[in-house]
């Protein structure tokens, strides 16, 4: 029995992906605390010698700001990745619906169907990513839109443009999630946990697919390749 | 399908708080000739009320240079260059020729108690006493349908040129009949329609009239609604707050008598200069906010040392209003002062989603309507779990799967 290597992601994208999942943790962490500052400073220190809930608001903002640029980068690739292009797995044709269920079925089975070509990326993990995706943008908007609510001045750093740019891109959202600023930061909580259960069955799946399809999957995101039986 | 499209429109047409302090010197020099212009208008018609600035001021002991004080402040607290502070004082001298109609509906005329019960009233305070009160139920003599009349009688003689001040929510609730005024039962809702039909403009005075306020507290029985959800085609001026700050009462009003227009409003038809900044932004115990002290506890250490309170429920990042500035009780003191965090009073829906004592992520209280935050934790802890689970199961069925595989 002899194994063929499968080349499934560039080191540029790699590197994305570990800087996406550092970013999420980051993210995670510094926003819970936003939500809701879960341990204290050291109440003996004077006010200028910490700077705690600036510290995380700082982290959580510049995480969130290269998880938008990166997810930017990856809404390029979608489309013009000289690899792969993923939205060519997202489009609904009826190859593309087969493999979905297939993988489906491969899953719910415990590997005991596999009907398909796992040396690829299929539909259904490309659906599952264009999920996360999603979740991301719908982050970046509310996020933005709770941002933009401390330069009520109009001005910024960087000219005034930006705040004006985001309250035209964003204020739709107060209108969407139910009329008020509480609304926006509810549904970014909401879709806080919806990340966390993705990121879970993520993680999972992957070492799933490794341990059951014995093809090495695991290494794509390491390595950058899997292994094929031949 | 007209009123999807509305709605749709309207989601994608919502404005932002964002305000513009400096629209450049050819803005303001057109400003000010409309102004002088309407002015001068204002001040060739006859007073419809006996009572003058000047007067009211002499008998509180003030004297003119506390007025041109205040006028400097009310022109920065309405955005306009100093240049504009003649200007102030002149409308407030003529704020007795603008004929207001107050009526109350569903409320608790906090906001008109506000107004009257300061010991030592500011100017603010006292300007709103020269200003041509036709009705008011909480302050007049008359009852009954001497004061009907009285109320005819004011919209017809002021008829187009009156500013129509509502305070309270209108009940919509079976058929109205939750709120009924006069002799003939009239409904609130017919009452609001009846007097803002005519009006220059209708003022939403506290959170009651802007957005139904308390009444509208969920499950809302009398299912309560705010102005601007009754009166359509009217230009509808919010001034939220429980009770409205008085300073933005005068504030809107000059405005009104300055220009014979509306002020700028945000997407919830609140005045900007009143509304346009956070409180979260301009307050005093800021500071403890970035250092990460908070309250824990009411009457801890944090506490005594002013410490920030969010952790005890301060809504003050999400509300927008000036009170950390003008503040209330001429000047004294305001909720996050008194050491209370901020309940977000001028926000709408406040009492469900704003009102807790408890952190922004922890809050206990639960609305008979849904909560807010516990309900996104345990819903959140609920999915988690589920998803948990989920794969725990598919783990271990894999497993086992695995194991008869290589048992056969």
């Amino acid at each position: 029995m002899s194994y063929k290597k499968v080349q499934r992601m560039t080191g540029a994208m790699r590197i994305n992906h570990w800087v996406v999942a550092i970013s999420m943790i980051v993210a995670i962490v510094t926003g819970l605390y936003i939500g809701h500052p879960y341990y204290q400073s050291f109440i003996a220190d004077p006010a200028v010698d910490k700077y705690v809930m600036a510290w995380n608001r700082l982290a959580h903002l510049i995480v969130a700001i290269i998880f938008d640029v990166s997810s930017i980068v990856v809404a390029y690739l979608y489309f013009f990745s000289r690899f792969e292009k993923p939205y060519k797995k997202l489009i609904p044709t009826f190859t593309n619906i087969k493999e979905f269920f297939d993988v489906l079925v491969n899953l719910i089975t415990l590997n005991r169907v596999k009907k398909f070509d796992s040396s690829h990326a299929d539909s259904f993990n490309a659906i599952f990513f264009f999920v996360f995706h999603m979740l991301l943008v719908w982050m970046l908007l509310t996020g933005l839109q709770m941002y933009v609510h401390g330069l009520a001045s109009g001005m910024s750093s960087i000219g005034e443009w930006w705040p004006a740019m985001l309250h035209l891109a964003t204020d739709w959202t107060v209108t969407v999630t139910g009329g008020t600023f509480m609304d926006v930061r509810i549904s970014h909580h909401y879709t806080m946990y919806a990340i966390i259960a993705w990121i879970m069955f993520h993680v999972y799946y992957q070492v799933w697919r490794t341990i059951f399809w014995k093809e090495g999957d695991i290494n794509i995101v390491v390595g950058g390749n899997k292994f094929i039986e031949e | 399908m007209i009123e999807k499209r509305e709605a749709l429109a309207k989601m994608f047409s919502a404005k932002g708080s964002k305000i513009n302090t400096n629209r450049g010197a050819e803005y303001y020099d057109s400003l000010m000739e409309t102004m002088k212009k309407r002015l001068n208008e204002l001040e060739q018609t006859a007073a419809a009320s006996k009572m003058s600035i000047t007067s009211v001021l002499e008998a509180e002991g003030l004297d003119r240079r506390d007025f041109m004080k205040w006028a400097s402040a009310a022109c920065a607290a309405l955005m306009l260059p100093a240049s504009f502070t003649p200007l102030i004082a002149q409308a407030a001298e003529l704020m007795n020729r603008v004929p207001v109609i107050w009526i109350e509906l569903q409320d608790c005329a906090g906001n008109s108690e506000a107004i009257l019960r300061s010991d030592a009233p500011t100017i603010d305070e006292l300007i709103l006493e020269t200003i041509s009160l036709e009705f008011n139920e909480t302050l007049m003599a008359a009852a009954g349908h001497q004061a009907e009349e009285h109320l005819e009688e004011a919209m017809h003689t002021f008829k187009g040129k009156y500013l129509c001040v509502v305070e309270g929510s209108i009940p919509l609730g079976m058929d109205g009949l939750y709120g009924t005024i006069g002799a003939k039962a009239e409904t609130f809702k017919d009452h609001l329609l009846r007097v803002a039909k005519d009006s220059a403009a209708v003022v939403a005075v506290g959170t009651c009239a802007t957005f139904g306020g308390v009444p509208a507290a969920s499950p809302n029985p009398t299912g309560a609604v705010g102005v601007q959800d009754v009166v359509k085609g009217k230009a509808i001026i919010n001034i939220p707050a429980c009770p409205a700050n008085p300073a933005n009462i005068t504030g809107t009003i000059l405005h009104f008598v300055l220009t014979g227009q509306v002020p700028e409003l945000d997407h919830l038809n609140r005045p900007k200069f009143a509304f346009g900044y956070r409180i979260h932004d301009n307050c005093e115990r800021r500071a403890h906010f970035d250092a990460g002290e908070f309250v824990e506890e009411w009457g801890d250490k944090g506490a005594q040392n002013n410490f920030c309170l969010y952790k005890m429920g301060c809504k003050g990042p999400m509300t927008f209003n000036n009170c950390s500035i003008v503040r209330y009780n001429s000047g004294t003191n305001w909720p996050i002062g008194a050491g209370h965090g901020c309940i977000g009073c001028s926000e709408p829906q406040f009492w469900d989603k704003y009102a807790q004592e408890r952190p922004m992520a922890d809050t206990h209280f639960k609305a008979p309507g849904g909560g807010v935050e516990k309900t996104v934790d345990e819903f959140g802890l609920g999915l988690l779990t589920a998803a948990g689970i989920g794969i725990g199961i598919h783990a271990a069925a894999s497993v086992l799967a695995g194991k008869k595989e290589g048992d056969e």
